[in-house]
Formats: C-alpha cells, structure tokens, sequence
C-alpha cells in the first residue's frame, strides 16, 4: 500500500508577534515548523504501516528549500522519504493553484492508494488544499476523519466529526483522508528516527520535472489574489478587577453580569 | 440584469439548516448592490417542498436537486452536481458557509471547475468600479485581514463563517421561483456509502449555537479542575469551550476548541477561565456580546478584548462562581 | 525574653501605616497566610496580616514591630516548601504580594529593577521581550516571587548552567528588623567594598532582613535549545549517563530526572501520558543549548547518542514548543501530581550530594524509604546532584503522626546526603521543618557564628522568628 502524507511548513504561530504600533508581523526569531494538524496525518500513517507490513509512505510538500525541514520532520516521524515541489514558479499560488501543482506532482509519483492531508494549516487557515487536490486526482474525499476503523487494499472505513455527531462512511481506494485532531496523539520523533531522517532521500521536483506551465501554478495560475491588507485591532479594555483585593467582590461583579444576561433564568436544577 | 448571486443552502438530516438562512443575508446585500436576482441551490433528498420557505429569508429562486442518492450528504456527487448547475446557469457569485459540508464540497467544486474559493470570509462586499467581489478574511492568526478578488472565470466563490450574520426577518409574504435541476444519472454515483450517524452527548447546545459558553485553558492546570467548567455551564445552562493548549493537553475533546483552528463562536456571554488569548483564540471569540475574562497573569492578552477582567485564579473564581450561583438559586 | 501581644492599638497603628484595606485581622483572611506549600500540618496563625505597597510602608511596619517586640514573618507567593513563610511566633505576617512591580529593564547595565511581589516568570517574560534572559528558572515560575527565591537562593531547572539565585542578584534595598533602609550591591557584577552583605542574605530566608527592592542580572538572549527525553529501563543505569553526558561538554541548560513512580501520578494525574512507560524505570530530561541549528544538532545528537549508549532503549527529540512542553510538563507538575495521589505527600526533600555519589545517594534512598515502610517518588535536578524524593504518607497513619514521621525520614535521609559530601538542603531552604537536623549536623563553632550575625541584623529576634538556625524560645 503506497500512502502520500501531504505536510506544509508554517511559521509557529504561536510565536508570531504583532507590531501593536505598525500593525505588522514581527518576524524576527519566529520559527518554522511542521504545520501541528498535519502531525495527525503523518501520526495516522506512520500507525498503518506499523499495523501492515505492505505499507510505504512519502511525505510530500511544496514551498521554499528550507521546508526540506518540514519533509524531514515527516520522514523522522516514520515516513519513508519526501519529495518537495520547490522553484520560484510556484511561488504565490493560492489554494486552486497549490492543488493544481500537488496534484501533478502526486500523479508523477503515484499511484498512491492512501492520501492524507492535515485539516488545515495554520498560516493560511483555509483547509482547502487537501479536498481540491482529491477531487483533481479523482479520490475519495473524506474530510473531517476523527478516526479510521478499517483499511483495506479496496476501501476504507472512517467516522467523520461532523456538526452535532459522529458520522460513520467507506469509500472506495483510492482515498484522502483528512484527520481532525481527536484522530490520535501524534508521536515524538526519536532520535534515531532524527538521525534516519538527516540521511533520508527528499527528492525536489521543478515546475519543469511535473512539466507545469508557468499560467498553471503559482500566482499567474492563482484565481484568487490579495488587494489589500487591514491591520484590525480587537479591544475592548473592559473594566479591571483583581481577585485579590476581595474574590468575593470579584465574584459579585461577574454575577451582576449573570443577572444582567438572564443566565440564572435558564439554569438547571441539579 | 447582472447574472444571479447563489447560496449554497445547508441540509441536515433531511432539513434545511438554519445556516442557510444567514448565508441569504449575506447574498442579500451584494445582489441589492448589483442588482442581480438572489438564489439559494438546494441539494437534498425529499427537500423540494421545504426549499421554498427560504422565500421568505430573501431568496427570489431556489434551485432544487433532489434525488434519493442526496440523502445523506455526499460531497463528491454533491460537487458534481453543482459543476452541472453553474454550466447551465452561470451565477456570478456562489457563497457557501464554513460548515463540515461547505469546507468540504466548495474546494472540491472549485478544482473541478477551475475557479477560485475564499475561504471563512468575515466581511463581502462588490467593488463599485469593477462590480467584482471583494472578499475579506482573516489571515495570520487573525492578525490581518486580507481582501482578496477572484479573477478568471465565474463565479467568485467563498465561504463564511457560521453564526457570523443575522438572518434578515422573515417575509412570509415572499415568494420564490422553485427551478429543479435533475443531474445526470452517472453524476450520482458517490464514491462513499453513509454507513450510520451517532449524535453527540455534549454538555448544552453545540458550540456554534450556544449562548452562554464557559470556557477553559491551559490555567485549569488538569483535566480534573477542567471538569469543574462543566458544572458551572450546567448551572447556566452554557455549553463547555476549551483553548488550543487545553485541546492539546487532552482535557478536552476538539469539538470543544473555540478560536481559528476550532470554533468561530457568537454568544451572549463569553467566560474565560485561564484563558491566556492568543491571537488565534481571541478570533474565534471576539464576537461575543460581553467577554468576562478570569487570569492570574495581569498581561494576559485576553485582557484586552474582556468587558471584565479579572485578575485571579482560575479555580478559586470558578469555585466560587458555582457556590454563589447555587445559592442564588437555593440550591444548596 | 517574650514578644509583646498584638493589641488592638498595635493593629491600628499598623494599619495606618500601610492603609487600613490592606492590614488583615479578620480570621477567615487570615488562614490564607498561615502555611505555605510544605501543608497546613506545618502552618501556625498569624495575628494580623500586612500588605505595603512600598519600602516606607515596610520600613514603617519594621519600626512599629521593634518598638512593640512584636515578631514579623515575611512572606513571598507561600510557594515553600520548608514552612519558611509560616508565622510560627504568631504576630504579624508581612506580605509583600503587593509590591509587584517591573520598575525598570535597564539594557544599558543589563539589569532589572524589580519589586520583590513579582512572580518570577513575568520577569521572565519582560526580560526575553527586551530580548534578554533572567536565568534564574525555580521550577514554581508560575507562582513564586522574585522576592522568595531571593530569600531561599532558589535554585531549579536551570543551575547546572546559570547558578542558583545568588549569582543573578546584584543588588538589593533592604529594611531591617529597626526600619532602617539599606541599599546593597548595585547596577555592577563587582564589588569588594567590605562584606558581601548581600551574598549573605540571599538564602537568609527572612530572619535577617527584608528586601524590597531588587536588581538582577540579565543574561545575553540564550540560543535555541532542544529537549531530549531519555527512558531507561533502570536508574543505575541512567545515572551513569548524567556523569558522562555533564562530562561531554556540550552546552547543557537542564539536566533532571522522574523516576517511574512520580511520572506514573504525575501523568494519571495530568490526563496524558509519557511514551514508553510502560517499560521505564526513569527518565532524563535534558535540555541542550546551541547559537546556531549546527551546533545546536551536533549537540543533541552528542548527547542523545551518550545516552542510547549508556543504556537508554529510546531517546526523543522535542524542537517544537508543543512537543517540549509535553515533555516538560510531567517534571513541573511533578509535585502536584504527587500531592493528587496523596495530599499528605510531603514536599520538603532537598537532598544534594556531588555528582559523583548520586548513585550511591539514590540507593540509599531506596533501602532507607525500604525501611522506614514510605512509598515515595523521585524528580531530581540530577545534573547537579539535587534530589527530591517526596514521600507518600503511609496507609493508617494520622497526619499529625506523618508530620513528625516524614521528619524523622528526611532527617536519615539528610544523614546519609551528609556522610556523602553533601547538605541538607540545596535550594528550597530550613524553615522550620528541617531545623533539627540542621543543628544537629553544624559544628557549634559555626553556629556560634551564625547565630552572632542574626544578632547583629535582629537584636530583638523578630524577624522571622524560629526558622534556620534559631529555636522558638
């Protein structure tokens, strides 16, 4: 079984700092990291093939040179090797354009039986990569995949975390499967796996090497473009208390809020 | 007359969401500045007859795809479908929400048919000049907002964010053009079979729809203490959210995270017990009518966008709360 | 010689000098200043609680306590472990939560000026967010002051490369037990103009005078840093590794350890889980320093590498924040993981011992909690020496009975951390739940000393009366 893991570099976002005078980022010392929901898609085939001795997986990415990093990541979690889509052509492209040149790069590369993709990244926050670049390889979509219950060499079983429940479908192979993070708890790299991953082969591919033409990919190919930037601010700047100076005063104001927004109304006898 | 705005109406279980509702709010207001005549697509099994009561929400048209293949909700033929509707009628606009569904089938439809898809938009409008769409959204942590046009062909297509408009107020007095469109047989072949649905046990009302929402982070200190949140919801009669860190420290399950990698979230009330807020937090709560805010740390960001910050602990807080709002309700 | 009794017109006095919201007599208030972390089985009342705002209000409550003989206990977060901040004189508690201020961050001296009410880790924050570090890292960050660690010479998580407390503070304002004001040290890392008086209190736990004005040592801004995480299937075989990787010479920031005792509460206690637990008797966390992704990798594989060799069956590697703090959060809450499995868990073990006879130390430890019938767990800043074995309170035992049990456990313990090279303490302090062993194990030459200096800063003996050296009359 050949299963593509699609990975992303991303700024750690939990770092990113705002210039509260200029609005802009400050991206100094920000580092890059593996996008944290595609963890769960590398964490979720790096199970499967510990669960089948068929299985093979490559991490596959598109960016910068430096998200080499990223592929590696991928490969010292327990992927095989990566491949990177890495040249100036694909730079700029939007989610439409990024599916496109995935998708050629996968077909180069393929076929696969298993695709997964991370829920969405966390710099551009859209999640439509992983269900464009399916439909343009002509697999199963299944978004939202809270857990995998059976795989095999035809088809796939997942339960889905849908709004209000758990929805539980099979779909034909070949497949993208999008996990959600209850999916499962993503593994440390070990060091041996560091060590592999350093020394693993992460082939990069140019626009050339999947035959793309520049209108195709990257911002010429891109449908969508960015016209103007904002720099909103949220704040309120409430009123302050401190829980020191009387919690009981503290806890008389937030219960004046309860009053003021009937919530006592509502509550439940327990 | 300028070609049509679509929405993407949202069906559940065999019912027209109330999701799609809002999304006619949202297309009302660019076909007004068109001109253009507004339409809602429905795609269902056994929703003819209901499709007509988004009339009254503002909808002039409904097309309706109804075939017993659509019963459960299937992105693929679903996507099919809608490629076939736009060839035929060629809306210029197609606005979906950012729902499982929508976040599903719109990339989908947007590969298949070549055109380009914004997503979770929080502002639309049409640009005077050219008459395109101008599509804002969040990017970087909720840091910056982005406007963003669709070249190319039509239609500019872009979801938004549930419970991030009002539905105007219905006009039972409306009426609406119900067009039905019948797909191709070989369109509704899905490539997945629906093999059973299990609703969820969750404390109160789902998320998205909950009024009063109490939630935690990382400053719970541990799952026990985390449990705690949910007695003081019950006693509300709020629903339970969570941070990111909270999420990923297992106290709480996903479908509780509230910010940009979760929920977008709109309610009344917005309590947040250790809550630190950062940036891709406070997006997804921002909305709140009122924010109280509980922390031990005086320049925690969530500060800054509470009504009421309390400088304290969490669990002292949290436990007093609860004592003081049984005793007001005598149930001691 | 007796105190004098806090009268009501004592009360007043003292609530005007310092406001009347912020002076406690109410019982219920003050409860909450009776213990610190070591557990309420160590706390006493206090009669009336203090809270200044500034040095003059400190300096105003010293005169009225020395004019009265009342005894004054200072307090920090009551984040202790050794009853340090408990009123065991009973008077007044002064505490100092409301002086909690970051005057400055002087990047021209590369100090910060600090109030001794800040919580260490928001001096952490305010110095990275100029771009510096404050090195010192007592694994509480959270809660404890800046004050505290000042008055216990906290050590903590990051010694083996920074040192304990002392090393960061560089000067201080401090009031006497008459009120007067001293200023010490300065905005300068020399100084031999006559004794180091300041050296001398950092660790003087509150008994000679109370600091109310800091400055500490900025560091340079640290380089990247990686975490590895080490399971060992046994202990012996783990502390073999510390010697040789503390030997590589690799920049080693943290070096601490879990055995599978604390990480098995701990984790059941946080919900999550440590990987290979199952099989792991212990744990070495070890944080690895580099100025560039070069030497930062050639370091941890360095290190990582000593460690599969000396017996280690798996070694992680955490780069990410998330991953590191999913390493790092099994070793902060250690304690309170413990104390969830047991509350009567005591807290107060501090032994340290040179590198070289941890190995013997750690068996020691496991014949003599053996004998003495203790369930306990272990974390331990290895690197150097430091551990923590924290006891469970046997099954049937009253807590009062425990009180004076654990006592008597520590103190074999601390006997034999002695007879090894070392000391009863290595940064949490005496207070008072270790002072009988303390005096049991210095020679009276040097306690004659000690308590000659406690008499030239306190006459009267009301500051912090009953702690370190100095009994109770």
């Amino acid at each position: 079984m050949k299963i593509a893991v699609l990975v992303k570099q991303v700024p750690a976002v939990d770092t990113v700092k705002i210039d509260e005078k200029t609005g802009t980022m400050i991206r100094d010392g920000v580092d890059a990291e593996l996008n944290p929901l595609d963890l769960h898609a590398v964490e979720a085939a790096v199970r499967i093939k510990e669960a089948r001795q068929d299985a093979s997986i490559t991490a596959i990415s598109m960016g910068p040179m430096t998200a080499q990093k990223a592929v590696r990541y991928a490969i010292a979690m327990g992927a095989d090797d990566g491949l990177l889509l890495s040249d100036r052509k694909f730079g700029g492209a939007d989610t439409l354009a990024t599916a496109r040149t995935l998708a050629r790069a996968i077909k180069k590369a393929g076929p696969f039986d298993l695709l997964l993709a991370g829920e969405r990244a966390t710099d551009g926050e859209t999640g439509q990569v992983g269900p464009a670049c399916a439909e343009l390889l002509g697999a199963s979509v299944l978004s939202y995949v809270s857990a995998i219950e059976e795989l095999s060499g035809e088809k796939v079983r997942v339960v889905r975390a849908v709004e209000g429940g758990h929805e539980t479908v099979e779909a034909k192979l070949p497949a993208m499967v999008i996990p959600v993070k209850e999916m499962n708890v993503p593994r440390l790299c070990t060091l041996s796996g560091k060590l592999r991953a350093k020394k693993a082969d992460v082939e990069i591919l140019t626009a050339d090497d999947i035959s793309m033409a520049a209108e195709e990919t990257g911002l010429t190919g891109s449908a969508t473009q960015v016209v103007n930037v904002t720099y909103p601010k949220v704040t309120r700047c409430g009123r302050r208390i401190a829980a020191a100076d009387g919690i009981d005063a503290a806890i008389g104001e937030i219960m004046k809020i309860f009053e003021d927004k009937n919530c006592l109304e509502k509550a439940e006898a327990v | 007359m300028s070609a049509e705005v679509w929405t993407l109406a949202e069906v559940r279980g065999g019912k027209i969401h109330p999701v799609s509702r809002e999304l006619l709010a949202w297309g009302k207001e660019l076909a007004d500045a068109l001109g253009a005549p507004l339409a809602s697509v429905v795609v269902g099994s056994g929703i003819k007859e209901q499709s007509a009561s988004l009339a009254a929400y503002g909808a002039d048209k409904v097309y309706v795809a109804d075939a017993p293949e659509f019963e459960n909700f299937k992105a693929d033929i679903t996507s099919a479908t809608l490629a076939e509707m736009i060839e035929k009628y060629k809306p210029s606009i197609l606005i979906a929400s950012a729902t499982t569904q929508g976040r599903t089938v719109m990339p989908m439809l947007s590969s298949r048919i070549g055109c380009g898809l914004t997503a979770d938009c929080t502002e639309l409008a049409i640009d005077r000049e050219s008459k395109r769409l101008i599509q804002t959204r969040p990017a970087i942590g909720g840091n910056v907002m982005a406007d963003i046009k669709t070249k190319g062909r039509d239609p500019q297509m872009c979801t938004v964010r549930p419970k991030s408009k009002r539905p105007l107020s219905p006009d039972a007095s409306r009426e609406c053009e119900t067009i039905e469109f019948a797909p191709k047989k070989e369109l509704l072949e899905s490539l997945v079979k629906f093999i059973k649905f299990e609703a969820e046990k969750s404390v109160g009302l789902p998320l998205q729809e909950a009024e009063i929402i109490v939630s935690g982070g990382k400053g719970m200190k541990n799952a026990k203490n985390f449990a705690r949140l949910e007695e003081l919801a019950r006693l509300l009669g709020g629903s339970v959210g969570a941070s990111r860190m909270a999420v990923d420290l297992g106290w709480a399950p996903y479908s509780a995270q509230v910010g940009l990698s979760g929920k977008s979230v709109t309610p009344r009330l917005y309590l947040a017990f250790g809550i630190s807020g950062a940036v891709q937090h406070i997006a997804g709560m921002s909305g709140a009518e009122t924010i109280v805010a509980v922390n031990q740390d005086p320049e925690a960001p969530i500060f800054r966008v509470a009504d009421l910050a309390v400088q304290g602990d969490a669990m002292e807080m949290l436990g007093g709360l609860i004592e003081a709002v049984k005793k007001y309700k005598g149930l001691r | 010689m007796g105190y004098g009794s806090l009268t009501k017109e004592i009360f007043e006095e003292l609530a005007s000098a310092v406001g009347r919201a912020a002076a406690i007599i109410d019982a219920d208030a003050l409860e909450n200043y009776a213990y610190d972390q070591a557990g309420r089985v160590w706390g006493h009342m206090p009669e009336a609680v203090v809270r200044p705002r500034n040095t003059e209000q400190v300096s105003s409550v010293m005169k009225i306590a020395s004019k009265y003989r009342i005894p004054v206990t200072p307090r920090g977060a009551g984040s202790g472990l050794n009853g340090g901040a408990v009123p065991l004189a009973g008077g007044v508690v002064l505490s100092l939560e409301r002086m909690n201020k970051i005057l400055e961050i002087d990047k021209i001296n590369r100090v910060a000026v600090v109030e001794p009410g800040v919580v260490t880790n928001d001096l952490c924050r305010a110095a990275a967010a100029e771009g510096f570090l404050y090195a010192g890292y007592p694994m509480s960050t959270e809660t404890s002051f800046i004050g505290g660690n000042f008055a216990t010479n906290a050590g903590g998580g990051k010694v083996i490369r920074y040192g304990s407390t002392r090393r960061h503070v560089l000067g201080a304002e401090v009031v006497l037990a008459s009120g007067e004001i001293l200023h010490l040290g300065g905005r300068f890392r020399k100084d031999t103009w006559g004794y180091s008086l300041l050296n001398l209190l950092a660790g003087s736990e509150g008994t000679l005078a109370i600091a109310t004005k800091l400055i500490v040592n900025l560091e340079p801004k640290p380089g990247k840093v990686v975490n590895l995480l080490a399971c060992y299937p046994d202990v012996e075989k783990l502390v073999e590794s510390v010697a040789k990787v503390i030997g590589s010479g690799r920049r080693i920031i943290s070096c601490e350890f879990m055995d599978r005792n604390l990480v098995k509460y701990t984790t059941e206690y946080l919900g999550c889980a440590l990987p290979e637990q199952e099989r792991s008797e212990g744990y070495l966390l070890i944080q690895v320093e580099g100025d560039t992704d070069e030497q930062l990798e050639e370091g941890y594989e360095t290190v990582g590498k000593i460690c599969l060799e000396g017996g280690a069956f798996e070694v992680f590697v955490a780069e990410s924040r998330t991953d590191s703090a999913a390493m790092w959060n099994v070793r902060q809450n250690g304690l309170e993981g413990m104390r969830a499995r047991d509350p009567y868990a005591c807290a107060s073990g501090d032994l340290m011992v040179p590198l070289s006879a941890v190995p013997e130390m750690l068996r020691r430890i496991k014949r003599i909690s053996g004998e003495w019938n203790v369930e306990i767990g272990i974390i331990s800043h290895i690197g150097d020496g430091n551990l923590h074995p924290i006891p469970l309170k046997p099954e049937g035992m009253t807590p009062e009975r425990w009180a004076s049990y654990a006592e008597e456990f520590f103190s074999a313990l601390i006997n034999e951390a002695i007879s090894l090279g070392g000391v009863g303490s290595g940064e949490h302090g005496v207070g008072h739940v270790k002072q009988k062993v303390l005096t049991e194990n210095k020679t009276p030459a040097e306690l004659e000393i000690m308590r000659g200096i406690k008499k030239a800063f306190d006459p009267q003996n009301i500051l912090n009366p009953g702690k370190m050296f100095f009994k109770l009359q």
